[in-house]
């Protein structure tokens, strides 16, 4: 096991930093997309769900956020200031929806929540253990979110019109959902040091049986051809992204830059503070 | 009941919905907790955009959850109202929607930017807050039991629009110019939060009399501006020298002289007809409507419900 | 469809009432139960009930008498005054009877 940066090589260090930013950004740009539902769901109780979604994950950003810290980032250098093009998220937290699109909102949740899920689950095991120490926080809320993607998912498709919004979101999502285990340069050392012991390509066709089974259950086809043949051309891993990630990253970074501060404020505690459990 | 006895025994919490309630009184209930609840859904929709654009990871989490209690309080009054059996809380949706729903004058007016939310969070919300202390007396158990939950979690929005305040308030020259244009751009509407002095209005005095209103409007005004005149003070805002708000230190009284303040502007608001307003609530409209295929679908899948979408194909 | 709520703050305290959700389904009642009633309050466990399955006996309500109308001394603690001392347990459900009896009789007035 290590317990900090101090104790890796430049070429391991640089490999747990590629995992964090990828978990990182992921959560982040999944989160806003997620609060433009606040204000604007089906019902007041969805919002107010889809709104807690927003902020866990958020909250999730904040701790992976966090450990990239330990290795002399702070928050305006991860985020605020950062070059949009350094963004390592997946296209699919990235895309923009239509204007009341629910089934985009609870196909895209599903979608990535079950990934998150495999992939937390190997992370349980990463050699780097400030990751394993903070899996078992994340993945006791990724429950909720996975049943309540599910929940709706089987209520929206008792009713045709329901199913056939949900056909399209998957239609529309699933290759950007390939992105979520498109590797970084540094997947082998991940791999190879235990980073992440399982590698993305497992991860991958574990994710595919286990989405292609639930969505065909509700009478919804999945793309059965090889990832290679359906990945879009931006892959997110790469740093390259679709065109609404810079319309995203101008809306968010606005008043950071309308301020012109050099700090990004901390209104709690810094995560190894807050409790000793995390 | 009839209308003498509710007035004979009017107080706190006293009337619930075991009681037989004269429909004078669950008609004045309805619609001011109906207006409560509009606002607190019309007041979410102007903060909502300082979600995305909150220039931290904390303060973004804040603010959604700060949006998210508002909606949480929609849910809780529209239920208290919906106990008065004259409404049902989709009615009062749909009503909010077509335009028919009234709601608090300041959440008519959309937020420019960051250095304006303070206005809201802080002032507006203050105010609200004030008011709403005063409820927790109110005679409508329902209504009450709200304001306790209400209360409870509303603490934490105002302490944090101070402490966006307080941050803008201590940064550079152009932060506080900046704020203090804000300031005097909505400075008036908060004054006018709790409507015109020596409000004559039948609604309000019927509302006293049953025990729904505890305090009037121009008591809660001052006690409003008791507490947060001070505050802006403290963080260095001045207050425009129109309208001119008069401290009297003998009794302890603000003095606001109405005629430096625009209600002709005031009650074109409150009549859902202030531009700004008007698209503010086509928002409200246009997302609405986006999500009504959801709420078709859940409520009869049986009938298949052909979406608008499929029809168009 | 309306899920009325109640919550349990800890175990083996009672279920309390506070507040609804409308939901389409139980599943989605009791996860959104868990957002809108227990995400500051604490919370062991929460019911979900279907508002319609609710039945309701009033004390208003014609030929209703909770419990009864014919004297019923012989129920309470306080009616028995044999000593001047009892046990402490004694003492303390007679002082929850005195509270229990102060709250029916406000409830008659």
């Amino acid at each position: 096991m290590v317990d900090g940066p101090e104790e890796l090589s430049d070429r391991e260090r640089a490999a747990v930093e590629a995992e964090l930013r990828t978990l990182a950004d992921d959560e982040f740009v999944v989160a806003e997309r997620y609060t433009e539902w606040q204000v604007r769901g089906p019902t007041l109780e969805a919002d107010i769900a889809i709104a807690n979604i927003a902020q866990d994950e958020l909250g999730h950003a904040r701790l992976w956020y966090d450990l990239l810290e330990d290795f002399g980032y702070d928050q305006v250098d991860l985020i605020w200031e950062r070059d949009p093009a350094d963004f390592r998220h997946a296209t699919l937290v990235e895309l923009p929806f239509e204007d009341g699109d629910w089934a985009d909102c609870v196909v895209r949740g599903y979608l990535y929540d079950t990934h998150e899920h495999l992939r937390l689950q190997a992370l349980e095991d990463s050699a780097y253990a400030p990751i394993a120490d903070r899996v078992g926080k994340v993945k006791g809320e990724e429950t909720y979110h996975r049943e309540h993607t599910q929940n709706w998912l089987e209520r929206l498709a008792e009713s045709r019109a329901g199913r056939e919004r949900i056909q399209r979101a998957v239609d529309r999502l699933f290759p950007h959902a390939l992105t979520l285990f498109e590797r970084t340069d540094h997947e082998e050392t991940i791999v190879d040091t235990d980073v992440r012991p399982e590698p993305l390509a497992d991860l991958r066709a574990e994710w595919r049986e286990v989405v292609s089974g639930f969505l065909a259950g509700l009478g919804v086809d999945v793309p059965v051809e090889d990832a290679a043949e359906l990945l879009p051309d931006s892959r997110g891993r790469d740093g390259t992204h679709t065109e609404a990630w810079r319309s995203l990253y101008d809306e968010f970074t606005f008043t950071y830059r309308q301020l012109g501060r050099s700090e990004a404020p901390s209104l709690m505690p810094a995560p190894e503070e807050a409790d000793v459990d995390v | 009941m009839d209308i003498d006895t509710v007035k004979e025994r009017a107080g706190p919490r006293e009337f619930g919905p075991g009681d037989d309630m004269p429909r004078e009184y669950r008609e004045a209930a309805t619609r001011m907790i109906q207006f409560h609840a509009n606002s607190e859904i019309m007041g979410a929709y102007i903060e909502r955009p300082f979600i995305r654009q909150a220039p931290s990871l904390d303060r973004k989490l804040a603010v959604s959850a700060q949006v998210q209690d508002e909606v949480g309080h929609g849910q809780l009054l529209y239920r208290a109202a919906e106990e008065l059996g004259i409404k049902t809380r989709e009615e009062m949706l749909d009503e909010l929607e077509a335009g028919d729903g009234k709601f608090l004058n300041c959440f008519h007016y959309p937020l420019d930017d960051w250095y304006e939310l303070p206005m809201i969070m802080f002032f507006v919300d203050g105010a609200a807050m004030r008011r709403q202390a005063t409820l927790k007396r109110t005679s409508w158990e329902p209504y009450a039991h709200a304001i306790d939950k209400i209360c409870f979690e509303e603490g934490f929005h105002i302490k944090h629009g101070e402490d966006i305040l307080r941050t803008i308030a201590t940064g550079s020259k152009r932060d506080r110019e900046r704020l203090q244009a804000a300031f005097e751009k909505w400075w008036p509407r908060i004054l006018q939060f709790f409507g015109p002095t020596d409000d004559q209005s039948t609604h309000g005095e019927f509302a006293m009399e049953v025990g729904l209103k505890t305090m009037s409007n121009d008591d809660l005004r001052n006690a409003f501006l008791n507490a947060y005149v001070p505050k802006a003070k403290k963080y260095g805002l001045e207050l425009p020298e129109y309208p001119r708000v008069e401290y009297h230190e003998a009794d302890d009284y603000y003095e606001v002289y109405e005629e430096d303040l625009d209600w002709e502007e005031f009650f074109t608001v409150a009549k859902n007809e202030y531009p700004t307003g008007v698209g503010q609530i086509e928002k409200r409209e246009r997302a609405q409507a986006a999500v009504e295929w959801v709420r078709d679908a859940i409520e009869s899948p049986e009938q298949g419900g052909v979406s608008p979408a499929a029809a168009d194909d | 469809m309306i899920w009325e709520v109640f919550r349990q703050e800890k175990a083996k305290d009672y279920h309390t009432h506070v507040g609804n959700v409308h939901a389409p389904d139980a599943e989605l009642a009791k996860q959104y139960a868990q957002i809108m009633h227990a995400r500051r309050k604490p919370a062991n466990s929460l019911w979900v009930v279907p508002k319609e399955e609710i039945e309701t006996v009033h004390a208003d309500d014609p030929g209703t008498e909770m419990g009864g109308t014919t004297q019923k001394q012989y129920r309470w603690a306080t009616n028995y005054n044999t000593d001047e001392t009892f046990a402490e347990e004694i003492e303390a459900s007679q002082r929850e009877q005195e509270e229990a009896e102060r709250d029916l009789a406000e409830a008659d007035n």
